[in-house]
């Protein structure tokens, strides 16, 4: 009577990378069946100007879209990036019109974009107001308020080109935004990867009594990220002036459903905790790619907005389907 | 943990090295709402000795070891650390005077990977940023010193099953050289192997002089690592034992009421 002990093997590799990034590699492939199908629909689609103008497009989209993948991953939300957009849109106009020299403006504009954002991340995470209340509050405040300062009318930015440069100049044939965009990303990657902060965006968003309990300062980290969508709406806010020349309350109408829509496309989960970068990235870019490719293919604008929510909505239920973990298809497919 | 020793006093317990307490707590009260959790306990913790907190559900076993970890602030009473008032408004305070805790519900982050976890809050960097090679290197000390098997360190906590999870909060809590280590029921999940693991470790950390105390509703754990044995009930402690004064049915009966001191 002998009694053998073997040791279970390490399963392969390559599936724990593929059930780790399941979420990225789902968003990454339909992101290139996108590009696929608009380059064979349309002639000009895949050109370098064309895609260039894409991501001159997406810029300030992708600029809030990775401040509000840190706020989401915190189980928080911001709705009110579009209003924050437009009201700092039509501040900045207003600023340099003054006759402010428009480096100063632009340091004047992030903090007060801070400064919103700490308002509301107060509001949050010190007083425990659900984010959903706080920011749709937000919401209304600062469209209004950028409505009261402008009176409804467009503001135009004359004689700062040095500011004009920053939405329309390129540099070594790249668009400024986009670089600026590049950049942001960059930064929002390497904090939520390899950083002890982006580590408590995590865990507060994960379990947020634990980590209160290992010593992390949970209140500070939550509200921290809102003043980081401040920041970047703000960012985002003198990116889309600089574009237009002027400032204007009706900018960034809907904006902050294609920041969150980009978030959620790219496997950010709303409950918080799991959270992707790339995806982020990847979501955003597949969003405005939709909207200029069926520009291209002569639809209506209107079907456009029509085509684009259907879409979000087969992506993130494919999503959640059929790339969970699991690659069975048919009874009992999910299990998450 | 001298035999001779038979008798304790309902006040003022002897230590079992007769030196002074780690930890003293003096008449600890907590309400929650209307719901007296703790209503003035008293107890000692010594260096190098482990204390079993034992009593039915609700007894307030956890709301008291909360309140020595800093999760809950005591709303009455007095606690001592080495003869120093100290008065801990945040788990943060307990940790920075290595009091550790393994949590009833783990306090795990399902999002973060086996080493993230155990890091967690301490995170080991490299100028800016998190040091994650050097982080796996400790980790994997640290889990192979409580034989703790765990395939892949940088799987999400999430992916873990019930008995790894908890290996995983009591090896976070042990690892950081703490001089107080509070565990609320750290083997109700774990594998027979496993549970041998973590009695193995409470015996190897009080020796280093660490005070442990245990809360478990598994009896035979207490008499394996346990030196005192307090019983709680209602909110205040009925009653302290030296393990080998007492036997399984006594604490019984003391847990249920039916103790008469």
């Amino acid at each position: 009577m002998s009694t053998t002990y073997t040791e279970r093997v390490a399963g392969s590799a390559l599936r724990d990378f593929v059930t780790d990034f399941a979420q990225v590699l789902s968003i990454a492939t339909f992101f290139i069946i996108c590009l696929v199908f608009f380059g064979t629909m349309s002639d000009v689609f895949l050109t370098p100007a064309n895609l260039l103008n894409i991501v001159r497009q997406a810029a300030p989209i992708l600029v809030v879209a990775v401040a509000m993948t840190m706020v989401i991953t915190t189980a928080g939300i911001d709705l009110s990036v579009g209003s924050q957009v437009a009201f700092i849109n039509a501040l900045a106009a207003i600023t340099i019109s003054a006759g402010v020299p428009w480096p100063v403006a632009i340091v004047l504009m992030l903090a007060a974009g801070a400064m919103i954002g700490g308002v509301q991340g107060w509001f949050v995470s010190y007083q425990g107001i659900p984010a959903f209340i706080v920011t749709l509050a937000g919401l209304s405040i600062y469209r209004g308020a950028a409505l009261l300062l402008t009176e409804g009318y467009s503001i135009p930015i004359r004689d700062a080109d040095g500011f004009l440069w920053l939405g329309r100049g390129t540099l070594l044939g790249i668009p400024v935004p986009a670089l600026i965009a590049v950049l942001v990303v960059i930064a929002g990657f390497v904090v939520m990867w390899r950083t002890p902060y982006g580590r408590q965006i995590i865990a507060c968003g994960s379990n947020l009594e634990a980590a209160r309990r290992v010593g992390m300062p949970a209140r500070r980290v939550v509200n921290s990220v809102y003043v980081l969508t401040g920041v970047a709406s703000a960012l985002a806010a003198l990116l889309l002036a600089a574009r237009l020349g002027s400032g204007s309350s009706n900018a960034a109408q809907g904006f902050e459903l294609q920041v969150i829509a980009g978030v959620v496309l790219g496997g950010t989960s709303l409950m918080g905790g799991k959270t992707s970068m790339i995806g982020t990235v990847l979501g955003t870019l597949t969003i405005a790619v939709i909207g200029n490719g069926l520009i291209l293919m002569h639809v209506s604008p209107f079907f456009t907005q029509i085509v684009t929510g259907v879409i979000i909505l087969l992506a993130i239920w494919m999503n959640t389907r059929l790339f969970t973990g699991t690659w069975k298809i048919g009874k009992g497919a999910s299990n998450g | 943990m001298m035999a001779t020793d038979t008798s304790i006093a309902p006040e003022g317990e002897t230590s079992p090295s007769g030196g002074k307490p780690l930890m003293s707590l003096k008449g600890i009260r907590k309400t929650f709402g209307s719901h007296q959790a703790l209503r003035g306990v008293d107890l000692d913790i010594f260096a190098g000795e482990c204390v079993g907190l034992i009593g039915d559900n609700a007894a307030g076993k956890s709301t008291l070891s909360k309140i020595i970890a800093g999760t809950h602030i005591p709303d009455d009473g007095h606690m001592m650390l080495r003869d120093e008032p100290v008065r801990f408004q945040s788990p943060a305070d307990a940790r920075a005077r290595h009091i550790e805790m393994v949590y009833q519900d783990l306090s795990l982050c399902d999002h973060i990977d086996v080493v993230g976890n155990l890091f967690l809050g301490r995170e080991m960097t490299k100028g800016p940023f998190l040091d994650q090679d050097q982080m796996i290197k400790r980790a994997e000390e640290m889990l192979a010193r409580l034989e703790i098997r765990i395939p892949r360190l940088t799987a999400k906590v999430e992916k873990l099953s019930g008995g790894q999870r908890q290996a995983i909060a009591i090896a976070r809590a042990a690892s950081f050289e703490p001089d107080i280590l509070i565990m609320d029921e750290p083997t109700s999940a774990l594998a027979v192997a496993e549970v041998e693991a973590v009695l193995g470790l409470i015996n190897r950390v009080k020796e280093r002089g660490v005070g442990v105390i245990l809360v478990t509703h598994r009896m035979q754990d207490l008499f394996r690592v346990c030196d005192r044995i307090a019983v709680m009930y209602e909110g205040t402690k009925v009653a302290e034992r030296r393990t080998q004064d007492t036997n399984l049915e006594e604490l019984v009966d003391l847990i249920v009421g039916k103790g008469g001191h």
